[in-house]
């Protein structure tokens, strides 16, 4: 028997051989031998199974379909994830390039709208605490509540959390928890080392949900810290939906402003890869530890 | 903005060729283009040459022996033209080329002029290095980038041409014929032949010729000599069987063509009679510098355009060498440094890269292929520093940077207890985090210089001058063998 080589060929080959050994028409040993001639020895699809993964061919693949200069497209393709050089079908985007384009939208959505694991929070032995807000709905639409920690969150970093430290790092899931799944098993142990290699003393780091940047104002003024770090999720573009930002602040108050926090932005593979931005943050705080100050004020000293 | 963010560095370019010697002197402007508390990217972002030297011809003392003291009384009369001491200068080559290079006193000249041109000025030499220069110089490799198209530079000199294909600013093929324009000389202006080069003799063999110095030579006589050259400069771009002439005039291993060439930019001091509006007609005019370059130019304009490529003009001609060595040598490297300000400059450090296919695994893995590595170059006997080349870790992940770090600092734990330095050479962007990794494994005081995104392929050594911009960065200059001949 031939070999199938085309994917529609090997289901049409499958279901046939099912139906035939379901009638009775065909012994199960001879439909899994017919099966494994043709490449079949893990079946394609079950009923149930509407749900299939897709893989997209390479995002830097060519797809104009006569390039005058080919080189010169590659090396624009090469300069930015954004989409160039996608060619057209008439006016409009090709079938893949419009497939892709919804499909990264999804993922965005998904890191909205997907929570950051509990398992994930095990691995990484991050006590979790929550905002102000109850839902995903809430804090999407009330900035406000995500600013600040539940009545139960800040009893429970009154209780549990080291007081008077030099630093205390927060993961905060923001608009997206993909960006801290991704990121955080690589970028938190980096910037412990460092910060415990230069001497500095730092509290045991935990997790903020429906967390938004001002949330580290609040938990500073509750534990009584120097600086304060949040390492926290950014808005997901169609790029990527990975993208961590750092926020830091030295003492926060009442008056303070967002001029006041310094920011690192664009942590992620593609980025500031997370194991390196670890070390640069560890620098950058002990920095604004030695300044005393953060944000502009900070930058304005250096 | 900070202090620190920018700052001008001199760079002294010195090209000392079959023919001709000079010296350009350029002021680079390091700037760091990251803004505010974002990792620092200090790159080169502005290259002005500040002098130009006259065109000397290159002082012999006799056919094989280049005069010492008058090449560096030349460096003295220019460093004074351009008002600037030896010591003010931060970087720079020295680049000894062509048939120059493969005199056996050219290296005791490279040591003299070392002291004699600054603190940081690094002799180097080799015939591929001196065509990626040369076409850094001319712009071929600017316009490769410019116009995302394949261009190839040659630079036709007195005793080489030297290739170097281009593509997207970088060199993607390099090689050297033994064809120049004056491999055989005549009294100035005049026809009597006063010295004829083997490569020449060679050639004349190929078409038939016999003369000898002292006799006059006829432009009819000339022509289908030059021609013959020409047509073998531009055989080495095609793609076909090249004739035994070609094959025995390569002074390394011909071209890898993998990509198309169309474009060609011809640098070096035949270039300009290649861009010129018309050949020489006489005896007289092809001998004005006492050799046949004129001629060669013209020749080998008409054998690119009847071969089907298309000239390009470059930049820089007769001096896109010394441009090229004088502005292009140096790369800015930047990550964690931790050392004494007297360790640097370093010089001469040998780079080794222990794992040329995969990184092992574990920490025990990598830290024998460092100690086997060592051991063959026998790196403990030796006084030098040694740099440790890499890709990168095994994955970008911190536990793998860590698995590296305690590795490499096992298999240099012998290397280290002689107090020498530790350097790093990685391609990732992983300098500083790696860095952190080995001081927080070490239980010693570390001389530690890591730096990444800078590879340092073929490449056999470098020199890593003092650090600049607050101590974030330190110029590197990348050096292949000097007489690899």
């Amino acid at each position: 028997m031939a070999v199938a080589n085309n994917e529609l060929e090997k289901v049409i080959i499958q279901s046939v051989l099912e139906e035939l050994a379901k009638k009775g028409l065909l012994s199960n040993k001879s439909k899994d031998h017919i099966m494994s001639t043709t490449m079949l020895d893990t079946p394609q699809f079950s009923n149930n199974s509407s749900e299939e993964m897709v893989t997209f061919p390479s995002l830097d693949e060519m797809q104009i379909s006569k390039p005058f200069n080919a080189d010169a497209v590659k090396a624009m393709k090469k300069s930015t994830p954004a989409r160039i050089g996608i060619g057209r079908a008439g006016t409009r985007p090709k079938t893949l390039s419009w497939l892709r384009f919804l499909a990264d939208h999804a993922v965005a959505q998904d890191a909205v709208f997907l929570d950051v694991s509990d398992e994930f929070l095990k691995q990484n032995d991050l006590m979790s605490v929550q905002s102000a807000v109850t839902s995903k709905e809430e804090f999407l639409t009330r900035p406000d509540l995500g600013r600040r920690l539940s009545e139960d969150a800040i009893k429970t970093v009154s209780d549990k959390c080291e007081k008077n430290v030099q630093v205390q790092i927060l993961v905060v899931d923001g608009l997206s928890s993909t960006a801290i799944e991704a990121n955080i098993p690589d970028l938190l142990p980096s910037l412990m080392q460092g910060l415990k290699s230069a001497g500095i003393k730092v509290g045991t780091p935990f997790f903020v949900k429906y967390g938004r940047v001002w949330a580290q104002d609040h938990v500073a003024a509750l534990i009584n810290c120097d600086v304060i770090v949040s390492l926290i999720g950014e808005r997901p573009g169609l790029g990527t939906a990975e993208s961590l930002s750092a926020y830091m602040i030295y003492r926060p108050d009442k008056k303070t402003v967002e001029a006041d926090r310094t920011v690192v932005s664009n942590i992620h593979k593609g980025g500031i890869p997370p194991a390196e931005a670890g070390a640069h943050l560890a620098d950058v705080v002990q920095q604004i530890l030695t300044a005393k100050a953060s944000g502009v004020k900070f930058n304005q000293q250096k | 903005m900070p202090e620190g963010n920018i700052q001008t560095i001199t760079s002294v370019g010195i090209d000392i060729g079959t023919t001709t010697t000079q010296l350009v002197i350029s002021r680079l402007t390091i700037e760091n283009t990251a803004s505010g508390t974002f990792v620092p990217r200090v790159e080169i972002t502005d290259k002005e040459v500040i002098h130009r030297s006259q065109i000397y011809f290159t002082p012999l003392s006799d056919r094989n022996l280049i005069d010492a003291v008058a090449v560096s009384k030349i460096v003295e009369t220019e460093y004074l033209a351009a008002g600037l001491a030896p010591d003010k200068i931060d970087t720079g080559a020295v680049i000894i080329t062509g048939e120059t290079s493969k005199k056996e006193n050219a290296k005791a000249i490279i040591d003299a002029l070392a002291g004699y041109a600054g603190d940081f000025v690094v002799a180097t030499a080799g015939a591929n290095l001196e065509g990626i220069y040369a076409g850094k110089g001319s712009g071929a490799a600017a316009f490769s980038a410019q116009r995302h198209q394949v261009v190839m530079n040659i630079d036709v000199g007195g005793g080489t041409s030297n290739y170097a294909m281009f593509h997207e600013g970088k060199a993607v093929g390099t090689t050297c014929l033994n064809v120049g324009g004056h491999l055989i000389e005549f009294d100035p202006q005049g026809d009597r032949i006063t010295y004829i080069a083997e490569p020449a003799k060679i050639v004349l063999h190929s078409t038939g010729q016999r003369l000898q110095v002292g006799e006059r030579m006829t432009l009819p006589q000339l022509r289908p000599l030059v021609k013959a050259m020409a047509t073998c400069i531009v055989e080495v771009l095609k793609p076909t069987k090249q004739s035994e002439l070609t094959m025995e005039l390569l002074m390394t291993p011909p071209l890898q063509i993998n990509h198309t060439i169309r474009k060609v930019m011809i640098s070096g001091g035949v270039a300009d009679y290649v861009y010129a509006p018309q050949g020489p007609v006489t005896m007289s005019e092809v001998t004005v510098f006492g050799d046949f370059g004129p001629l060669l130019g013209w020749e080998l304009k008409n054998c690119l355009e009847a071969a089907g490529f298309v000239l390009e003009k470059p930049n820089e001609t007769v001096r896109a060498t010394v441009i090229g060595t004088g502005t292009q040598s140096v790369n800015l490297s930047g990550s964690t440094i931790h050392l004494q300000e007297k360790t640097l400059p370093l010089r001469n450090v040998m780079v080794i890269s222990p794992f040329p296919v995969t990184i092992p695994e574990t920490v025990q893995g990598i830290g024998e292929a460092i100690q086997q590595e060592m051991l063959r170059l026998q790196v403990i006997e030796s006084e030098g520093s040694v740099a440790l080349a890499m890709k990168g870790p095994r994955t970008m992940s911190f536990a793998n940077i860590n698995i590296l770090a305690e590795g490499v600092l096992l298999g240099m734990e012998k290397y280290l207890s002689q107090n020498k330095p530790l350097i790093l050479v990685i391609e990732a962007d992983c300098g500083k985090v790696l860095g952190q990794c080995i001081n927080a494994h070490t239980n010693r005081p570390l001389e530690l210089i890591c730096i990444d995104q800078l590879e340092v392929e073929n490449c056999d050594y470098i020199d890593i001058g003092k650090p600049l911009m607050g101590g974030r960065v330190v110029p590197v200059v990348l050096k292949t063998l000097v007489f690899n001949r």
